[in-house]
């Protein structure tokens, strides 16, 4: 079950009890309501309290924050470009991959798994879904890294101008932004497939039978028919797994390398937002602590447009679908 | 109506048309057929490629996990530190497990009341105050969990003055459990039948009376699988508590210590130069994982025999 | 019960004034059963679809008519389990047999839902087209002559010639219905298959449609699935009369011209079920 989905209460015919007249407004209203704005209070004491923190670095230099490198704890300046740039390559070269494949996967699922099967392969895919973070970081750092160290790295440099976009490794752990976005990938899959799987399995039968009683191949249907129909809701998976992608840490934290380089060759560490606050923040003092806060806010911000935006997908493709 | 008297069949029109698509059609036939084959299996290509990488995670986990899981004492011991004397002992991950339990623990107690009474109250009210609430739930669902951090260490650590202590992580997952227990009470509250509700309505009982005895037991099942699928989501986070629990080498329980937890033993000891460390973060890994799994197939089975028996 | 007599008689009249002459046969089935994960659910089927006439294929629900017409298009090839025996010959020809491309088949023999079906992310011209494009057809001015001619073939050109962009869910239910008749017509199909195409339109959506039906078999031969015994009687020229047997499979009870099984059945089922006795 993926919470930021929004469930669909479009033709729930809702009794809105508490409208029923002042007679019903007793202890047990209020109750509901006091639970209401505590909830209310966290959220807005959530944005609040990490806005508030980062104000002394804001009202420092932003602007360093924000395209500056370098990061010199405990006094600054606090250059952000590393992480800004560590976290657009990983999530963008994660989503690449993830959501082509996970697209193969969804539609696979939906109309080429026996219907026995599917079932138990949506269960597998939520619970891999659910597998906590710092496993994958773990795997990905005790086995994918010295793998590629050994094996990766080497093929990547005897290819013609693949040092162009992979530099020219020599690490000791095999750690770099290329692995963190294979392991971001891999973390992003299940999570990807789960919402886009459900989005391609509602278009109407009907739709698909139609198009097949017009003689179109079942490539045909799938790209020209329920591709199309699930168009928004596939944005709204595929926002959401950035969303993911961009928030992962310490799975990121254990295989970028964490090292405050802006850096363009993929096989070099470097660091994202999240996972450089995580491995920051131990040894993080007075002004680090705000600089922190501030990338937590970008981080925050970025999340917050990304969920907003695939909850607004996600309603629109229902509303397509309803005129169906 | 008009459009029908108007009617004009093109009859020949037609069939001569029907000859030019067909040939058109056998054209291409071939190569329609071929491109269809092809995408097709790039597809199933598709969905190994998305089971290998998780079929190799499963099976590392379990080779390199049970055996350390099996070792006597790593459910009852502390850890030890190896040294050069005794570079395998490790010892147990006590701590760790007690800690993951009393931070969930804590965090259970501190989101579920607040989680379910918001969640009722969206699913009974169409207020301004329900709409923006429902969307501020699906908003924080998504947010990142390092935040949860810097948020109970900006609030509970370091403005409370509390410290480094179970308790600040427990606030950092109650805060990431609570939005989830939110929108699952709403949903199930959705999910009971209007009959069911309109039927205590119409014997005279009051709304609240309604709502509480009629209408929360029926939700009941919805309402403790989003929990459970809530804590399952706490236990395995570890970016929230790495920044405020301090990581305690001691069994203990008490809120206002500092303690461990079984993530933040992975993320710590994976990086260990001792072999005998690195190997050991497979069994945890194994343990937490193996936690996850049980209680969300739990929440799942139990969700659908309850649907069944309706 | 008077009053529904009634009725039946006036739809007589309007059956009884198409010619009875046998023509070609589009279509002809021979003993067809069809079962899904071993359960049959109809049994051996025998008869013949003349060309341009309308063939209406009734019975209460579960005698399996709509099973059967899916197998005339093959469209139980998708549906894991289900198994069709017997032959179905077009033209001659098993649509069954190995060497026949079904995507071809299916541009030969159209099909029309039960509630209207058109693509909601194409426009109501996109929609028109859209077989041809799926059979490789690119030609503009072929995809415009088709689009024009299987528009008014569908009694929909009128209404729609000036707004040929616009998304096709703008159209009522029943326009909507008529255009996928149109995309249907587009590939200029031997015979029309047709489930239930107006259970889902009011009566005047309806009455257009079936107006399109009598218009249309000059070009098309049509198979019409209906629930609606008026518009068997109504619109059809023959009739076949399916009932669930004991083992729960449907079963060909009669077929003949619409007016013999509405006014002269030789099975005493048929004439209940017309005279709506039971079903």
């Amino acid at each position: 079950m993926s919470f930021i989905i929004p469930p669909d209460f479009s033709d729930d015919e809702v009794v809105p009890e508490f409208h029923a007249g002042a007679t019903s407004r007793t202890w047990y209203h209020y109750v509901l309501i006091a639970a209401s704005l505590v909830f209310a209070a966290v959220s807005v004491g959530f944005v609040g309290t990490i806005l508030w923190n980062s104000l002394p670095e804001w009202s420092h230099h932003p602007g360093t924050l924000l395209a500056g490198s370098g990061w010199q704890a405990p006094l600054g300046p606090f250059g952000g470009l590393a992480m800004i740039v560590g976290t657009l390559e990983t999530s963008a070269i994660a989503l690449g991959v993830a959501v082509i494949i996970g697209l193969g996967t969804s539609i696979s699922i939906v109309f080429l798994v026996p219907r026995r099967l599917r079932n138990v392969i949506a269960t597998l895919v939520d619970l891999l879904a659910a597998v906590p973070s710092i496993v994958y970081g773990l795997w990905g750092f005790l086995v994918l890294a010295p793998w590629m160290l050994q094996t990766v790295d080497p093929f990547l440099n005897r290819l013609p101008f693949a040092r162009v976009i992979f530099g020219n490794p020599s690490q000791e752990f095999g750690t770099s932004l290329l692995l963190a976005a294979v392991v971001l990938s891999v973390m992003i899959l299940p999570t990807f497939v789960a919402i886009s799987r459900e989005v391609i399995s509602v278009v109407p039968q009907d739709l698909i039978e139609a198009s097949l009683s017009l003689g179109a191949t079942r490539w045909q249907v799938i790209r020209e028919v329920v591709l199309p129909t699930a168009k928004i809701g596939l944005f709204g998976a595929t926002f959401l797994a950035l969303a993911r992608a961009t928030g992962e840490t310490v799975a990121v934290a254990l295989v970028a390398g964490g090292v405050a380089n802006t850096q363009f060759h993929l096989l070099y560490p470097g660091t994202t937002i999240a996972s450089w606050i995580a491995t920051q923040f131990g040894e993080a003092q007075g002004n680090a602590v705000s600089a922190l806060m501030a990338l937590g806010v970008l981080l925050m911000i970025v999340n917050f447009s990304l969920s907003l935006m695939s909850r607004w997908l996600v309603v629109r493709q229902r509303k397509v679908l309803a005129v169906v | 109506m008009s459009d029908i008297t108007e009617l004009d069949t093109p009859a020949e029109v037609g069939h001569q048309m029907r000859e030019e698509i067909r040939q058109i059609s056998v054209r291409v036939r071939a190569r329609r057929q071929l491109r269809s084959r092809i995408m097709v299996t790039l597809c199933a290509v598709a969905l190994a490629i998305t089971a290998v990488p998780l079929v190799l995670l499963m099976y590392q986990l379990f080779r390199r996990g049970l055996p350390v899981v099996l070792h006597a004492g790593f459910f009852t011991q502390l850890p030890q530190t190896p040294s050069l004397i005794a570079p395998n002992a490790t010892g147990g991950v006590s701590n760790a497990i007690l800690g993951s339990l009393v931070l969930t623990v804590y965090a259970a107690i501190m989101a579920i009341p607040v989680g379910v009474l918001a969640g009722v109250y969206l699913a009974e009210s169409d207020s301004k105050l329900a709409a923006v609430l429902r969307v501020v739930a699906q908003t924080m669902a998504g947010a990142p969990s390092i935040l949860m951090g810097l948020f109970a260490f900006a609030f509970v650590v370091r403005a409370l003055h509390v410290g480094f202590s179970a308790i600040a992580g427990s606030f950092a997952l109650a805060v990431l459990m609570l939005p989830v227990i939110v929108i699952s009470s709403e949903i199930a509250v959705r999910g009971v039948p209007s009959t069911l509700r309109e039927a205590g309505l119409a014997l005279g009982a009051k709304p609240h009376m309604v709502s509480l005895k009629i209408v929360l037991p029926a939700a009941v099942t919805g309402i403790v699988t989003g929990i459970i699928l809530a804590i399952s989501r706490a236990i395995g986070e570890t970016a929230p508590v790495l920044l405020v629990i301090g990581g305690g080498y001691i069994n203990s329980w008490k809120p206002l210590n500092p303690v461990s937890a079984l993530p933040l033993l992975i993320f710590e000891d994976a990086k260990s130069e001792w072999p005998s460390l690195r190997t050991e973060v497979w069994g945890i890994a194994l343990v937490l994982v193996a936690f996850v799994f049980v209680l969300s197939l739990s929440a799942r089975i139990w969700a659908s025999r309850k649907q069944q028996a309706r | 019960m008077d009053q529904e007599f009634k009725t039946h008689v006036e739809t007589k009249v309007a059956a009884s004034t198409t010619p009875l002459v046998r023509g070609a046969s589009a279509m002809q089935l021979k003993n067809v059963s069809v079962a899904f994960h071993g359960r049959t659910a109809v049994r051996d089927c025998t008869f013949d679809i003349t060309k341009n006439r309308v063939t209406s294929l009734i019975g209460p629900s579960g005698s399996g008519k709509t099973t059967l017409l899916r197998a005339l298009n093959r469209l139980h090839d998708l549906t894991p389990g289900a198994k069709v025996a017997g032959q179905i010959m077009l033209e001659g020809t098993d649509i069954y047999r190995g060497d026949i491309t079904v995507t071809e088949l299916r541009t030969r023999v159209g099909m029309v839902f039960q509630r209207p079906n058109p693509f909601p992310t194409m426009s109501i011209y996109d929609n028109a087209v859209s077989g041809l494009r799926f059979n490789g057809v690119k030609k503009k001015a072929i995809l415009d002559e088709a689009a024009e001619s299987s528009l008014k073939s569908a009694a929909l050109w009128d209404s729609v010639h000036n707004r040929l962009k616009v998304a096709a869910s703008n159209l009522s239910g029943g326009e909507q219905q008529r255009l996928c008749i149109a995309r249907a017509l587009a590939l200029d199909p031997e015979v029309l298959l047709m489930d239930e195409p107006t259970s889902a339109l009011d009566p005047i959506a309806t009455l257009k449609i079936e107006d399109l039906m009598m218009t249309l078999k000059q070009r098309v031969t049509v198979v019409i699935v209906t629930h609606n015994m008026q518009q068997a009687a109504r619109i059809s020229d023959d009739c076949a009369f399916l009932l669930m047997g004991e083992d729960r499979a449907g079963e060909l009870i009669e077929f003949d011209t619409t007016e013999k099984i509405f006014n002269n059945p030789i099975d005493p089922r048929t004439l209940d079920y017309t005279l709506g006795r039971f079903g």
